[in-house]
Formats: structure tokens, C-alpha cells, sequence
């Protein structure tokens, strides 16, 4: 710990333009902060984070010799990286740099109390000067990582994945389950928007991939344990051929979809000739005849949609599936539009709740209506119900698009649209610790921004496994992860953050209470100097602070929130409300 | 409850152009018709493609006093040929109803 | 009780069967606005007029016949009415039309002809010898009547030597250029409505014209045959020309198609058409086409609104 007198801290107190200073006398926080212990020089300026304001403050650090630095301004969100870059080319130790929120916290919360909203801002800045006297300089983490990614799933999305790693120079490790390339897409023939056959796009795939050297392809595998972190992980697997560890510095998830099974009786499922839309799918590409369970030619289809997705909770129901699947709409019209090619006088009906061939696939949705498919749209509150009579089928539908009109459809096949869910892993999520949303898919850190990363850094999801997808969306997710890997894993090494968490040896006693609270499962059991311990794997760390308030002995810390600093602020702030 | 039935629609095709089946039930025909003809083109159009022949019997007032303005054709967003196809239903109407 | 219009379709159709037309007039009366022209007989280019002109005060007066007719027990009758109709020419009986209507449709027919000739037009006429295209036993779905008079017109073409026609109103435009390419095999015939061949010619009405009017663009025009920019274009140096909210190819139909079978129908469009038309705020309304001079006509009284054919504009 640093003695309080050395310290030589530089206080500026900004104007934000008006936005702190119009509720907030910023020159008298600036000049009650001036005397406090430790505090060297104290300033105000219109805009710190200006070019100019940030060549005043690299002056004074530089003469003044100044080894602190607390900026009273906006929230670190806005500016914590510009003024810590600014602290490091004066030759301040970025990590002894203290941002206090004047504005979202003072000025904009209390516009109607001006002289309170100065006491307030002269209180936070002594707490920020009380943490800065205790700051101790940092230095990042370092890892150096590893020129190797391992891609769970051989599905195109997988294949894509490694592919391209390749062309990148990484090599890639691919783990797939089953044994054989290509997952779904390797049943089925004709595939929308181009027509082309899936079965002949997995054997491009496979041709390319035994064209490369650095990419080795594991089938019928499993992975079994995982250790390491971001940069540098060991993850084993299991083959046929018996276990081995990979070491990788990057993971990639493409294990896909499982299509919905419907439930007995859900819209006539178990009734012959009531078949879902990839059994019928993976039977015509596999060559076979449209035709009835006891063999006679299909006149009439009726597809019945959304089944399995989009679905509403209820009392007896309270597990759904409330995604869209997004694709069997527009696979479903495809299929249509493909069997009436073949068969011209076959008669279509499709059941449907809303119609959603987004994008391009419109074109398909109003090809298939044009070649004459019926649309009747049901009302999910009085979905259709299937039946049978005799051999044939029939379907009863309400369509709201003819007031209601209650109609019987006799059909000789009907085909359930079923929707898209992940596939069962739960013994891989629970292994890589993969993140999943209400619906079991694979989650983002954020949709938007980081569409492929999540929480688990050096962790990457792609394709079907994140979100229903077609192969064209999926590889677009698949390229997307390989650009994350590439930029983690090109420069050789990585530098993390150093607020972690530490372990104070001489306080801990192993008691373990803070073992299973880590979200990303940084603890792990120790024995030091005979005795048993903790200790914080640092690059597995975030700094969340979880673990810290469930030591009974106080042995955590995290570096930069130290308790030590964070009571001083306290304190700092408690003697000011008093006053 | 009504069987649905594809032979009124196949009838109905050779009396001429009729493409009611691309229809998505958007809705815009029936906000544009300045004669407000409510039931006219989408659900007699819907009527014939399901084959509910009796429906389209209740209507043949409507089916004849389209005016073939086309306000309805020309915005129509899946390109059905309203007016057209009003034409040939009352071609179909005048050989099956009015045995003209 | 509505009028049972399979019996109307029925008398149309016969009429249309029997006697050339579904309005059959003599042939004095078809001619008579060709009087004092000395529009040379036939030739390679004519003026077609299709009869629409002609025909509209007599299908206008049958048309009041109805109105009086419809809910009383006469409607009953029909079909008998049907049945005498085959034999006698009952719409000769029915119609009355006033003199003074017919020369004031001549009249615009006349003018029509003297604009194109002022425009250096040169072009004939058949006289006698022009039918009727058929238009509304073909809206009606009357197909195999149609078909069978399309080649009967088309055979008078050949005959004349006919190469060029130019038309008077949308309805006859229409059908010769949309409809008869389709129905009778090897017809080919130059078709172009007069607005079209007097925009092309650059032509502009000679006497300063200074009344403003507000221009109602036909359905068939605008939307079927793409002809709305042209009436404009010859009226460009002459009065204001305004169009209501719905103009061009968004225009509002005058109701006039609805009148042979629901009088009623058409009067309520007719009347929301001169709502939008008279909310200009100018008292003059041109139109392009007979039938929806006739239906506007009517409407635009009852607002005190003038409604004039474009010929009458120009002329
Ligand atoms: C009926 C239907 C029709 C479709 N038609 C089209 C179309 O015409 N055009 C189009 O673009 N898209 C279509 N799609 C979508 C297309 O199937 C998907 O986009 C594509 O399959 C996604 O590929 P993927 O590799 O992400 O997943 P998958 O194809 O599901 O492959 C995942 C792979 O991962 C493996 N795996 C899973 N878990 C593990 C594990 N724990 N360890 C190791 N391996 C594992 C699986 O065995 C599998 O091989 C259709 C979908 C449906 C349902
Ligand atoms: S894509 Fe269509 S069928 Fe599939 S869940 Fe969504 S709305 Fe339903
Ligand atoms: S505008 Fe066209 S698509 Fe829309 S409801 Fe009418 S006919 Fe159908
Ligand atoms: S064509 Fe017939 S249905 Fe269409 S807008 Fe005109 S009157 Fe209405």
C-alpha cells in the first residue's frame, strides 16, 4: 500500500459545455476539493475530453509530476478509455486514473437543486480522490494464444467455419457428433433461393476440406472436459479411436437445429398419411414418390404451419417454443412450388398463421400462389383439426379471410410445418459453459453489435445453433465468427484487463464458499504452503466482484475496487453528507 | 361447414383469364373500389378459389355491378387481374347461371 | 324486387345477336352528325365513332324507362319482355330519345372532326357501313356474342381496306386495340384515339379560349390506355386546366358503367365523382368520354355544376 503522502494527485472538474456546469458551480467543487490531502492541482475546464483541455492536463501531470489523476466529468462509459490513453502518454499509470460521473450522476439528476447538486458534486469528487490516494499501478494481462480454433458441429455452418479459418492460416480442429459431414443440408436435394442440390454443396465442402492440411476433421466425436482460457484453452474429446486434449485458442459452436417433434395427436400426428416437412423433405430427396401411406398418388396436400413454433404458454403447457422458425414458411412454398412441377395437377392447401418468406423469399411465396396454391389463414385460437375418415383425411379450418367460413378440406397427405429448436446438448453447454436463451439457442452478447460472441470470451456461436437459419445466414454468422477469431488469434497475444479478483493468501482458510458463485468459473481449489486455498485463474477472471462479498475471512479482492478503496470512498462521501 | 371444393375454380379458369388464386388478401382492392363493394373482388374471389359455389350465387348482384373502372387492378400488389377476372366470372355466371 | 338482370343481360345480348347492336339505331341516326362535312367515304385512315356518341341520349332515355319500372310488378316481365324482343325491336319502342339531345351529341361528333381537320388530319369515314365494337356485351361477359360480332367488324375492315382508325371515346379505343388483337386471330389495325392523334400533331384550338375547367381523366383512358397527359397537352395554351384529387391514373370512375343494370349504383358514384370535382371550386368539368358526359351530366345538375365533352372545349 502506498503512504497517502506521496501521493500527487491533479483534480479537473469539467463544464461538459453547460451540461455539468449549469446545475453544478463547478469552480467551487474545483477549489473546496483543492486542499484535500494528496491533491497537487485542481482545475476546471469547459470541455476535458477537447485536444486542448487534454494537452493543459498532460502539461501539469508532466511539471507537477503528478501520479493520480481524477477527472470530474461524464460517465466513464463515454470517456474512460480517451483520458486513461491520455494518463498513459504522460506517463501516468492508466489504471491510477479515478472518473467521476458529475453529469449523469449530479448535474442531470438534480437540475432543480442547484447548490445541493454542488455539495453533492464536492462529495463524489472526494471520494474519487479518496480512491485514487489508494490506486496502485496495473499492468494488463497478457496471453499469448494460440494459432488454433476448434469448431464443434460439421454442418455446412461448421465446414464453412473451418474453411475459411484455413484460408486465414489457423488450423482448425472439427468435432462433429455423427458420422458424416454435413448435417441437415446432407438430406436434402433441392434447396431455395438457387435450386441447388444440398447433397452436392456438403461434397463441395468435403472436397475442400481434404484439400487442406491444417484442418483435421473428427467424426463420431464428443467433447469431455475443458480447461484454460481465452488464448490458450485444453479441451479433450472423445473418438472411437479413444481421448485426446486439443489445444486451441478459440472455440467456434455450430451444432444446429433439431427439428420439432410433434406431440401424439398434435393436428393428426401419428394418423397415417400426417408426415412433417423434413420426413417429407429428406423422402422426396431421397427419390421417392409423393404418394399416400398405402401408396396411392397425392390429389390433395394440406400443410398445416407454425407447428411447434410461435407457440403461446398455458396452464398445461408451460414449456413452449415461442420463437418463429423463420424458415418453413418459406420452405414450405418451396417445397409447394417444386411439387407442383412435378405433379401439375396436384391441389394445395396451405394452412398458415402469418406468412412470413421475408426478404427474397416473397418472390417464392407469390410464385407458389401464382401457380395456384391455396393460403387459408387460421386463427391460432382455433387452429385446424385433423381427422380422419376412412383412408382419406380431413382437415377442418376456420379461414378468417372469408369471414370465418368453416371449411373441410379432404386431403390426402397432410404435412406438418415444423418448426426449428437447438439441438439436445446439454452435456456440451454444461462442459464449455455456452450460454442459451428461453429457447435453448446459443445467445449473443448482443444481437446487434457482437452478433457472434458471448459471454465466454474466446467462445463464438454460428449458425442454426443461435437463432433459426438459412445456410446462407448461417455461413454469413459462421464468417462473421471466423473474423473473431482471426483478429484474437493473428496477433500472436492478447491483453486483458487487470481488475481482477485476488486471493489474500495469508486470510484465506479454503473454506471454499466462493467456489461455485463465479460465473465464469475462475476459482479452483489450491494448495498453498501446505495449506488449502483459492486462487483466482487470472485470465478467466472478469472482475465481477461476485465472489468477493461471500468471503467469510474478507480474503478477496479485486484489483482497482480494492475494499480498502472502496471504504475510503465511502467514508469520503458519508463525512461530506454529514457536514 | 363447407367441403372445400377445387372443380368451381377449374370451371371458372375456362372461362377465361382468371389469376384470383395470387390473391394475398391484402386488402387494397377493397379500400380503392369507389363503388365500396365489400364482398367484391377479394371474397368472391376467395369463394371460387375454395369452391364455395353458393356463396358466389348470393353475390351475382356484386359481380355485375363492378364497373371495370381497374382503380382496384392497377394497385393490386400481387398483380391480380381484378377487373379481369370479374369479367370472367360473369362470363362463367352468364353460361352456368343465366344458360346465355 | 331488384330487376332480374339475366333477362336485362338476355335483351342485350339478343339485341346485340340479332341486330348488330346492343342499342340498335337506324342507320340515319348513326350518320346524321356526318352531315355537311363531306368526309370522303372510307379509305385507308377513318374516323371510327363506334356509335357510343350516338347512342348515349337513347340509352339514356331507356334508362329513365327502367328507372320508372324498377320494384313496380312490371319488372316481372322481363322475361317475356325478352321473348317479344327477339321479334320486335323493343328498344325502338322503349326509347324515346329527345331531338334536342341527339344534335347536341352530333353536334360534339362534328366538332371532333372539325378539330382533327383543322389539324391537317387527313382521314375518311365509313358511313353506313361502321358497326359497333361491342363493348359492353363484352364488360357484360357476353364472350361468345362478342366474338362472334368482333369478326364481323373485323371482316368490314378487310373489306374497306381499313388500316388506320381514329376513335372518339375510350370504350371503342379500347376494344380495337386491347381486345380484338386477342380475340380475332390475324386483326391488326392502327388505333388512336383523337386526343392522342391531336397531341401528336402539336395542334392547339385556334380562338382563345379563357374558362377555366377541371378535367376528369376516363377510367379506360388513363388506366388501360395510358391517355391522360394528352388532353392536357392540347389544352396547354389554353384555359386553366385543373384536376381534382383524383386525377390521372388514380381517377375516380364517373359510375356510368354501372348504369345499364344498376341506374342506381352509377348515381351514387356519379354523385361522390362531382363532390371531387366540384371541391376545385371551378363550375366547368371536361370529360373524354360519352358515358361519362351522360352520368356526370346528371350528377353536376343538382350542384350546379356544367359539365361540357372535350370536343366542346376545343371547338
Ligand atoms: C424443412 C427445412 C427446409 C430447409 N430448406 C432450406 C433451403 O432450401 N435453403 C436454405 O438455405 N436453408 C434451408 N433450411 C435451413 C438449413 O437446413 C439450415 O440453415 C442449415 O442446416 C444450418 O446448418 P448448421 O450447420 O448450422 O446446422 P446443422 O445442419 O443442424 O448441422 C449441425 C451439425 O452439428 C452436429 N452437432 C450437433 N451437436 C453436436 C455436438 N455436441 N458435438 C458435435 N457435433 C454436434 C450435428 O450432428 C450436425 O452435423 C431448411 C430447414 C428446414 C427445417
Ligand atoms: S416461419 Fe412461418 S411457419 Fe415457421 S414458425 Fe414462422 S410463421 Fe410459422
Ligand atoms: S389488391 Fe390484389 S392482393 Fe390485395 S386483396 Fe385485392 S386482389 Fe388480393
Ligand atoms: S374494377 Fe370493380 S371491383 Fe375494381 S375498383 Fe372498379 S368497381 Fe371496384
Amino acid at each position: 500500500m502506498k503512504p497517502e503522502t506521496q501521493s500527487r494527485i491533479g483534480i479537473y472538474v469539467c463544464h461538459c459545455g453547460g451540461n455539468i456546469s449549469d446545475y453544478v458551480d463547478v469552480a467551487q467543487v474545483a477549489a473546496a476539493v483543492a486542499q484535500e490531502p494528496g491533491v497537487t492541482i485542481s482545475r476546471t475546464h469547459m470541455f476535458t475530453c477537447s485536444d486542448a483541455a487534454q494537452q493543459e492536463i498532460i502539461k501539469d501531470i508532466q511539471e507537477q509530476k503528478l501520479n493520480g489523476l481524477v477527472i470530474a466529468s461524464c460517465s466513464p462509459k463515454l470517456h474512460m478509455y480517451t483520458f486513461r490513453a491520455m494518463a498513459e502518454r504522460a506517463g501516468v499509470n492508466p489504471y491510477q486514473y479515478v472518473q467521476v460521473n458529475l453529469r449523469e450522476q449530479d448535474s442531470w439528476a438534480h437540475t432543480h437543486h442547484r447548490d445541493e447538486a454542488t455539495r453533492k458534486g464536492i462529495a463524489l469528487v472526494k471520494a474519487g480522490i479518496a480512491k485514487s490516494r489508494l490506486s496502485e499501478p496495473l499492468v494488463p494481462l497478457r496471453v499469448n494464444t494460440k494459432p488454433r480454433v476448434l469448431v464443434v458441429g460439421g454442418g455446412v455452418t461448421g465446414l464453412k467455419t473451418a474453411l475459411a479459418l484455413s484460408d486465414l492460416g489457423i488450423a482448425v480442429d472439427v468435432v462433429e457428433r455423427s458420422e458424416r459431414l454435413g448435417g441437415w443440408v446432407a438430406d436434402w436435394k433441392k434447396l431455395y433461393p438457387t435450386g441447388q442440390d444440398g447433397q452436392a454443396l456438403v461434397a463441395e465442402l468435403e472436397q475442400a476440406l481434404a484439400q487442406r492440411a491444417n484442418i483435421k476433421v473428427h467424426t463420431q466425436a464428443k467433447v469431455t472436459g475443458r480447461s484454460g482460457n481465452l488464448g490458450d484453452f485444453t479441451i479433450r474429446i472423445r473418438t472411437p479411436q479413444g481421448e485426446q486434449d486439443l489445444n486451441v485458442g478459440a472455440l467456434v459452436m455450430a451444432t444446429g437445429f433439431a427439428a420439432y417433434a410433434p406431440l401424439p395427436q398434435e393436428f393428426g400426428f401419428g394418423l397415417p398419411g400426417v408426415v412433417t416437412l423434413p420426413e417429407l423433405k429428406k423422402s422426396l430427396s431421397r427419390g421417392e414418390p409423393l404418394q399416400t401411406s398405402d401408396g396411392r398418388p397425392v390429389k390433395t396436400l394440406a400443410f398445416i404451419y407454425c407447428v411447434g413454433s410461435r407457440q403461446k404458454k398455458t396452464a398445461a403447457q408451460p414449456q413452449v417454443n415461442t420463437h418463429c422458425s423463420r424458415t418453413c414458411c418459406t420452405a414450405a412454398a418451396h417445397l409447394g412450388l417444386n411439387l407442383t412441377g412435378a405433379y401439375p395437377a396436384l391441389r394445395q392447401y396451405h394452412l398458415y398463421r402469418d406468412v412470413r418468406t421475408y426478404g427474397k423469399h416473397e418472390l417464392i411465396f407469390g410464385e407458389n400462389r401464382e401457380k395456384g396454391a391455396v393460403y387459408v389463414r387460421f386463427d391460432e385460437k382455433e387452429p385446424p383439426v385433423v381427422s380422419t375418415e376412412g383412408a382419406q383425411l380431413r382437415v377442418k379450418v376456420k379461414d378468417t379471410l372469408t369471414r370465418r367460413e368453416e371449411l373441410e378440406i379432404a386431403a390426402d397427405l397432410v404435412v406438418l410445418v415444423t418448426g426449428m429448436l437447438p439441438r439436445e446438448n446439454a452435456e456440451l453447454i454444461n462442459i464449455l459453459k455456452v450460454p442459451v436463451d428461453r429457447n435453448g439457442f446459443f445467445k449473443e452478447i448482443h444481437p446487434k453489435l457482437r452478433p457472434v460472441e458471448t459471454v465466454m470470451d474466446g467462445l463464438f456461436i454460428a449458425g442454426a445453433a443461435q437463432s433459426p437459419r438459412l445456410i446462407g445466414e448461417a455461413v454469413s454468422s459462421a464468417l462473421a465468427a471466423v473474423s473473431k477469431c482471426g483478429a484474437l488469434l493473428k496477433k500472436g497475444y492478447v491483453d486483458l484487463e487487470p481488475m481482477i479478483a485476488v486471493v489474500k493468501t495469508d486470510k484465506c482458510t479454503g473454506c471454499n464458499a466462493c467456489l461455485g458463485v463465479c460465473p465464469y468459473q475462475a476459482i479452483e481449489k489450491t494448495v498453498c504452503d501446505g495449506r488449502d486455498q483459492v486462487t483466482v485463474i487470472p485470465f478467466s477472471c472478469k472482475g465481477c466482484g461476485a465472489c468477493v462479498p461471500l468471503c467469510p475471512e474478507n480474503a478477496l479482492d479485486v484489483k482497482g475496487y480494492t475494499d480498502e478503496q472502496m471504504t475510503a470512498a465511502i467514508t469520503a462521501l458519508a463525512q461530506e453528507a454529514a457536514v | 361447414m363447407t367441403r372445400v371444393n377445387a372443380e368451381l375454380l377449374k370451371t371458372v379458369e375456362a372461362s377465361g383469364e382468371f389469376n384470383a388464386v395470387a390473391c394475398m388478401n391484402c386488402g387494397t382492392c377493397t379500400a380503392l373500389c369507389p363503388l365500396g363493394l365489400t364482398n367484391l373482388p377479394r371474397e368472391i374471389f376467395r369463394d371460387v378459389v375454395l369452391g364455395l359455389e353458393e356463396k358466389v350465387l348470393a353475390n351475382v348482384e356484386t359481380v355485375f355491378s363492378c364497373l371495370l373502372c381497374r382503380m382496384c387492378q392497377v394497385n393490386c400488389p400481387a398483380e391480380v387481374k381484378i377487373a379481369d377476372n370479374v369479367r370472367t366470372l360473369r362470363v362463367h355466371l352468364n353460361k352456368t347461371l343465366h344458360h346465355l | 324486387m331488384a330487376f332480374p338482370i339475366r333477362h336485362l343481360i338476355g335483351i342485350l345480348a339478343d339485341n346485340q345477336r340479332l341486330r348488330g347492336s346492343v342499342m340498335p339505331l337506324g342507320t340515319g341516326r348513326l350518320t346524321a352528325w356526318a352531315k355537311g362535312l363531306s368526309l370522303p367515304r372510307g379509305g385507308s385512315r377513318v374516323i371510327y365513332t363506334g356509335h357510343m356518341y350516338q347512342m348515349m341520349p337513347s340509352l339514356a332515355s331507356m334508362e329513365a324507362g327502367l328507372g320508372l319500372m324498377a320494384d313496380t310488378p312490371v319488372t316481372r316481365l322481363m322475361g317475356w319482355g325478352r321473348f317479344f324482343n327477339r321479334f320486335v325491336n323493343l328498344s325502338f319502342f322503349l326509347t324515346w330519345p329527345s331531338g334536342r339531345q341527339q344534335a347536341q351529341y352530333d353536334l360534339r361528333l362534328k366538332k371532333i372532326a372539325q378539330s382533327l381537320r383543322q389539324a391537317g388530319i387527313q382521314f375518311g369515314y365509313l358511313y353506313e357501313k361502321e358497326l359497333y365494337t361491342g363493348a359492353l356485351v363484352y364488360d357484360l361477359g357476353l364472350d361468345e356474342v362478342f366474338k362472334k360480332h368482333a369478326q364481323r367488324v373485323w371482316a368490314m375492315f378487310q373489306k374497306h381496306g381499313v388500316r388506320s382508325v381514329i376513335t372518339v371515346d375510350p370504350h371503342t379505343t379500347e376494344m380495337l386495340r386491347e381486345v380484338y388483337p386477342k380475340v380475332v386471330p390475324g386483326f391488326q389495325l392502327e388505333v388512336k384515339s383523337y386526343l392522342e392523334v391531336l397531341a401528336e400533331s402539336g395542334w392547339t384550338p385556334p380562338q382563345a379560349l379563357t374558362e377555366a375547367v377541371t378535367l376528369h381523366d376516363s377510367c379506360i383512358y388513363a388506366r388501360t390506355l395510358q391517355v391522360s397527359a394528352q388532353p392536357r397537352a392540347v389544352l396547354a395554351k389554353g384555359p386553366l386546366v385543373d384536376s381534382p384529387d383524383h386525377a390521372g391514373a388514380a381517377t375516380h370512375c364517373c359510375g356510368g358503367p354501372a348504369e345499364s343494370l344498376y341506374p342506381h349504383k352509377a348515381e351514387t358514384v356519379a354523385a361522390e365523382r362531382i363532390n371531387q370535382l366540384a371541391a376545385r371550386g371551378c363550375d366547368t368539368v371536361a370529360v373524354l368520354c360519352p358515358i361519362c358526359l351522360h352520368n356526370l351530366e346528371k350528377a353536376g345538375r343538382a350542384r350546379g355544376i356544367r359539365v361540357k365533352d372535350f370536343s366542346e372545349i376545343i371547338g
